[in-house]
């Protein structure tokens, strides 16, 4: 029997590569410093699949088709932006079991949409080359990858509770999947941080700690508890991604979580959080 | 409605190369493709990404747009564009 055995909240910054020397050097070092630690513990475990939740930008769907919840079931690659220090290749999909992840969602209440093919942007990008792809370096193996993206930026967005039952129906269907498959979840997000509004640059890391505090304890009661208003004025547009974290645990069904570095980063403009999601 | 015409003619000015080069040669003409009244035509020939924003278009479509097609693509441009007249700050909102 295939399992979900852990996973990672972990940013996607796409300023941390257009301007690296921004912040402060030392900052900047625990955040890159924290990729690389997601990465050596991925290496060390027994990871063969990674599901990386993340969230377009109003760049791969338009305004003609805006899904919920979207599974790369074939061929994958990206991105599909330029950013220094990331480079455009394909992915390792695991097309089988993200095949299975949408038929069993349809016989479960959960209607994929389905790319069978796809360009990924800098949500899945970022976390995919510096944790998956340099785990595989570290341990000598392959992982695969499977892109999952879901409304976190874009409304009508998907909602908290919503996000989080997609995470456990995809627990349940690669538990039904017949393979060894041993799974990781990445939910790929910045936590507080304003995309294109006049606070950009704004960090609210009151916010940022509650948020952490939650995903920590495991309290997705607390998490889903704000409202999407309470979020964009507190947080911004940007936090709505915490979605993604949501939709992980879902999956992961931790007992609690581990904080491996927070950094309020203002001139890359977002609340930076990693944590360790450890499986009940 | 008026934020879905908008959002569309952004979308392909921020992602599509065929678009961007028909903005470039002619805006006017590009833009009678779209069902936009003349307030939209307006807001969108002259990059006022603030009044975007008031009408609930989604800020990554409008910083999109700016940064490929505006006179002055830098982002501290765009920032004083928005501030001058200040923005709600959940503009990400849905909107009517």
């Amino acid at each position: 029997m295939a399992d979900v055995i852990g996973g990672f909240l972990v940013p996607h910054d796409p300023i941390m590569f257009s301007a690296p020397d921004a912040p402060d050097r030392e900052k900047a070092q625990r955040v890159w410093e924290a990729y690389e630690v997601c990465a050596r513990r991925l290496a060390d475990s027994d990871a063969t699949t990674v599901v990386i939740v993340g969230n377009d930008h109003y760049m791969l769907f338009g305004t003609t088709c805006l899904p919920k919840y979207c599974i790369a079931i074939g061929h994958a690659e990206g991105p599909i932006e330029q950013l220094p220090g990331l480079t455009k290749q394909q992915i390792d999909n695991h097309e089988e079991l993200a095949s299975h992840i949408a038929s069993h969602g349809a016989e479960n209440s959960f209607d994929w949409t389905v790319a069978r093919s796809f360009t990924v942007d800098h949500a899945f990008s970022i976390p995919y080359q510096l944790i998956v792809r340099r785990a595989e370096q570290i341990s000598g193996r392959q992982i695969k990858a499977i892109p999952v993206y879901i409304a976190s930026a874009v409304d009508p967005y998907i909602t908290t509770r919503r996000a989080y039952e997609l995470g456990q129906q995809i627990a349940s269907a690669v538990e039904a999947f017949d393979s060894t498959d041993k799974v990781f979840m990445i939910g790929s997000g910045g936590i507080s941080h304003w995309v294109g509004t006049a606070e950009m640059g704004k960090v609210n890391e009151e916010f940022d700690r509650e948020i952490i505090n939650l995903c920590c304890e495991g309290d997705i009661e607390g998490l889903v508890s704000y409202t999407d208003e309470q979020i964009l004025q507190r947080a911004g547009n940007g936090a709505m991604e915490i979605r993604n974290f949501l939709c992980a645990m879902g999956a992961v069904n931790p007992s609690r979580g581990t904080l491996i570095e927070y950094q309020p980063v203002r001139e890359w403009v977002t609340g930076l959080g990693f944590i360790e999601l450890e499986k009940s | 409605m008026k934020r879905d015409v908008v959002e569309r003619v952004l979308w392909n000015l921020s992602v599509d190369r065929f678009s961007k080069e028909k903005f470039r040669e002619n805006p006017e003409k590009f833009l009678g493709r779209f069902a936009l009244d003349d307030e939209c035509r307006q807001m969108i020939l002259n990059f006022e990404v603030d009044q975007m924003q008031k009408l609930g278009v989604n800020p990554m479509l409008t910083i999109g747009y700016w940064m490929e097609m505006a006179p002055d693509r830098r982002i501290s441009s765009y920032n004083r564009k928005l501030r001058a007249d200040s923005v709600s700050s959940h503009s990400a909102s849905p909107k009517r």
